[in-house]
């Protein structure tokens, strides 16, 4: 009778890298077919063309670099998918394309390929779309909250993504299944609602398609953000803080992306400076907890504590 | 209650290695063709590190050699034949165990602890003093099933927690008991012993032993906590149970902790009550056999006998595991025997087996959230994989209390728990091969300067 022999543990999650692309492209579905039917032939084509596109990058980046095709993990063609749904639907066809290519070589590859990226692909291919051809990617409306329909098909869509808030949703499932932590999503969320009440801009240009976009499935992008759990929660705040001062100068449809994108730019350097201390050890707030409650005096003022 | 079945039929072949635990092998004090007896003794302590071992069947020794052993290794090995009739040497339970050498009895009763130390050597580590003892009743519940009341189960653990206590010199004892074992927590709960009532506390926040030995103002507490899972957990499980901190490379003895199992404690109950040497341990066999159980075994039984007490496998067996699926060892054959350490057969059909390739890390953290003791696993991982075990070390690698989480959880299927034990076992042997100068200021092993 034979016996595999392998190191422990022996019970493993199923989970894999391609369950957690193909579930996001999954959660996204609702708002793919929203906006086909919002926008009509045209969205369609910009999907088709930028997931292709990807799919063909990829493809020849890796057989030029003799490296082993992974295209069926779905991480590039999920760049390509989510390429594809922050430009608006009136653009011609090879911006997509000229996106993907961009977020596949110079956002993916060229930092090494999965899980090395500094910046998310798919910020960087906007930002390059939207610095080299602006008048093109303007979208021709940005959109705001108007009544609670909107929530659910935005007539003010100005990208592919924006056309239902709520269909974005689908994120939350990810979320509830573990294949995308909720630190992130929260901590980024809820500085957004703070603040933009603070500097008192009208909630209903915060919550739109992009900025739910953002949360949801830009932020918790696992290699661009930090992996310890402080850092994590830092970093969703500082997300926050940039999306508001971006978007109460500008437009929070835009916000989200460049919030983001900077926000990536320290991520490594949250990470590092987040790193958690042994188990055991006081962290910096008990430390300085401790060293408080010491200098009252308990005994003089008759207080009897517990040790 | 959890039933316990006795293994009934005797094995063909009995293998009894002579070292089933950490330490050196014991010399041999049978030679082949010998006749020998229940609870005889076969081996003999030649070294401090070492306890006693007995024969668990009567028959003739076959051979004296190497034999595979659970652990993955081979060891020196008594093999016996049984014979048909059960002859015991007689036990002799001690009279007056107010005035016996608890340690020497212990020592010469074999009794092992199930993460490898033998006991006498947690309750009396040279040179450190032991304050408290630690029933830990986390990882193995419920050893015993015949009794008539679970509150006869639970004096006897008393009972046996006060020699524990006497043996070590420890002035407190604690039984921890595992959240969701419920029998054990009701067998222990109101239960009344030395005119104190006695009641299961949970371990919460700040509330370690220490509180509840204050507030209900007795030397020995039932308290119930998660199970920890983990090769190296003695350090963490010291610290949630009693909240004191072990230095990097300590044991739970520098602080003054002697950690013992429930198996443990009831072989102490054994010995003085009864006579009886350790010979049999509780085995609980799951996975793909036809009926799991809980039973009791001879110690040097094969696992294929185990498991045809069982009921034999189901379908075609792909992997046989012994001491648990998550942190267990995969046997190469059926032939090892059940040691004193073995607490669990696992059988895995070929569906389980995983064959996993191995991507890049993606960063996804979710090792980080798994954790128990608040490292990077995926970092670690990195770092080991290119050799840098100087950072590693400074990332407190050493606090890694091997559970196996980080691996079991890994999307990208890294072998997380392989890379770690790499570097921890390079930065051991980096601490063997530089002699400690005085002048240094580099602190070699134990940073609490105790050895």
């Amino acid at each position: 009778m034979t016996f595999t022999i392998s190191a422990p543990p022996h019970r493993k999650d199923e989970i894999t890298f391609k369950k957690i692309n193909w579930s996001k492209m999954a959660a996204l579905l609702p708002v793919i077919l929203i906006s086909i039917y919002f926008f009509g032939i045209p969205a369609l084509g910009i999907i088709l063309a930028g997931v292709l596109s990807a799919i063909v990058f990829e493809v020849a980046i890796q057989k030029v670099f003799n490296q082993k095709i992974s295209i069926a993990d779905g991480h590039a063609i999920m760049i390509g998918l989510m390429v594809a749904l922050i430009v608006p639907p009136e653009v011609p066809i090879w911006i997509p394309m000229a996106g993907s290519l961009f977020a596949i070589a110079i956002g993916k590859h060229i930092f090494g390929g999965i899980g090395s990226y500094v910046f998310n692909p798919v910020l960087a291919a906007w930002v390059f779309l939207n610095l080299a051809w602006g008048s093109i990617m303007t979208p021709v409306s940005f959109p705001q909250l108007g009544a609670i329909s909107n929530l659910v098909l935005e007539n003010g869509a100005g990208l592919l993504i924006g056309v239902s808030p709520i269909a974005l949703l689908g994120g939350l499932v990810l979320i509830y299944l573990k294949y995308v932590e909720w630190r992130i999503p929260l901590s980024y969320f809820m500085t957004t609602m703070v603040l933009a009440l603070l500097v008192g801009d009208n909630l209903s240009h915060v919550i739109t398609g992009a900025f739910l976009f953002g949360v949801l499935f830009i932020a918790t992008d696992m290699a661009t953000s930090p992996v310890t759990k402080n850092g994590r929660v830092v970093y969703g705040i500082l997300c926050g803080i940039l999306t508001v001062i971006y978007g109460h100068f500008d437009n929070y449809v835009y916000a989200a992306f460049y919030g983001v994108f900077l926000a990536n730019c320290v991520s490594s350097f949250i990470e590092n400076v987040t790193l958690p201390r042994p188990f055991g050890t006081e962290s910096y707030l008990q430390n300085k907890y401790r060293s408080i409650m010491k200098k009252i005096p308990f005994e003089k003022l008759g207080v009897s504590i517990d040790e | 209650m959890a039933d316990i079945n006795v293994m009934g039929n005797i094995p063909k072949k009995v293998i009894i290695p002579l070292r089933q635990h950490n330490g050196t092998d014991c010399d041999p004090l049978v030679k082949k063709g010998d006749q020998i007896l229940v609870g005889q003794m076969i081996g003999e302590c030649s070294s401090d590190d070492c306890t006693c071992v007995h024969s668990s069947v009567c028959g003739e020794v076959v051979s004296v050699e190497d034999a595979p052993n659970p652990c993955g290794k081979e060891i020196k090995s008594v093999i016996i034949e049984p014979a048909e009739v059960e002859n015991c040497v007689d036990f002799i339970p001690t009279e007056d165990i107010e005035a016996v050498d608890l340690i020497k009895i212990i020592k010469e009763a074999g009794i092992v602890e199930h993460y490898g130390t033998p006991t006498h050597r947690v309750l009396s580590p040279e040179g450190k003093d032991i304050d408290s003892v630690i029933i830990d009743a986390t990882s193995s519940e419920w050893v015993d099933g015949h009794f008539d009341t679970p509150v006869q189960y639970g004096i006897k653990i008393f009972g046996s927690l006060k020699l524990l206590m006497k043996a070590a010199g420890a002035s407190t004892g604690a039984i921890v008991l595992r959240n969701d074992d419920m029998d054990s927590i009701n067998a222990f709960d109101g239960l009344v012993y030395d005119d104190k009532n006695m009641n299961v506390a949970p371990l919460l926040g700040k509330r370690h032993i220490g509180y509840y030995l204050k507030d209900q103002g007795s030397d020995m507490v039932v308290v119930s906590h998660d199970r920890i899972y983990g090769k190296d957990r003695l350090s963490l499980f010291t610290h949630h149970v009693t909240g004191r901190k072990v230095p990097v490379n300590c044991a739970p003895a520098d602080v003054g902790i002697a950690i013992c199992s429930i198996k443990s404690a009831k072989a102490l109950y054994d010995i003085l009550h009864e006579g009886k040497p350790c010979i049999e341990t509780v085995v609980s066999v799951s996975g793909k056999v036809k009926d799991p159980q809980r039973v009791l075994v001879k110690i040097g039984t094969p696992f294929k006998d185990v498991i045809e007490a069982c009921g034999g496998y189901v379908g075609e067996p792909a992997k046989l595991i012994a001491n648990g699926a998550i942190t267990g060892v995969a046997q190469y054959t059926d032939e090892v025997p059940v040691t004193k350490v073995t607490t669990a057969i696992t059988v895995q059909g070929p569906d389980e087996i995983h064959y996993d390739e191995t991507i890049a890390c993606i960063h996804c953290a979710r090792c980080v959230d798994v954790c128990p003791v608040e490292l990077v696993p995926s970092r670690l991982a990195a770092l080991s994989d290119q050799g840098r075990f100087d950072e590693c070390r400074q990332m407190n690698i050493v606090n890694c209390i091997e559970c196996g989480k980080c691996a079991a959880v890994c999307p990208s299927k890294i072998h997380i728990l392989q890379l770690i034990r790499y570097s921890k076992e390079s930065i051991n042997r980096a601490y063997e091969d530089i002699a400690p100068k005085e002048s240094s200021n580099l602190k070699l092993g134990c940073s609490c300067g105790s050895d």
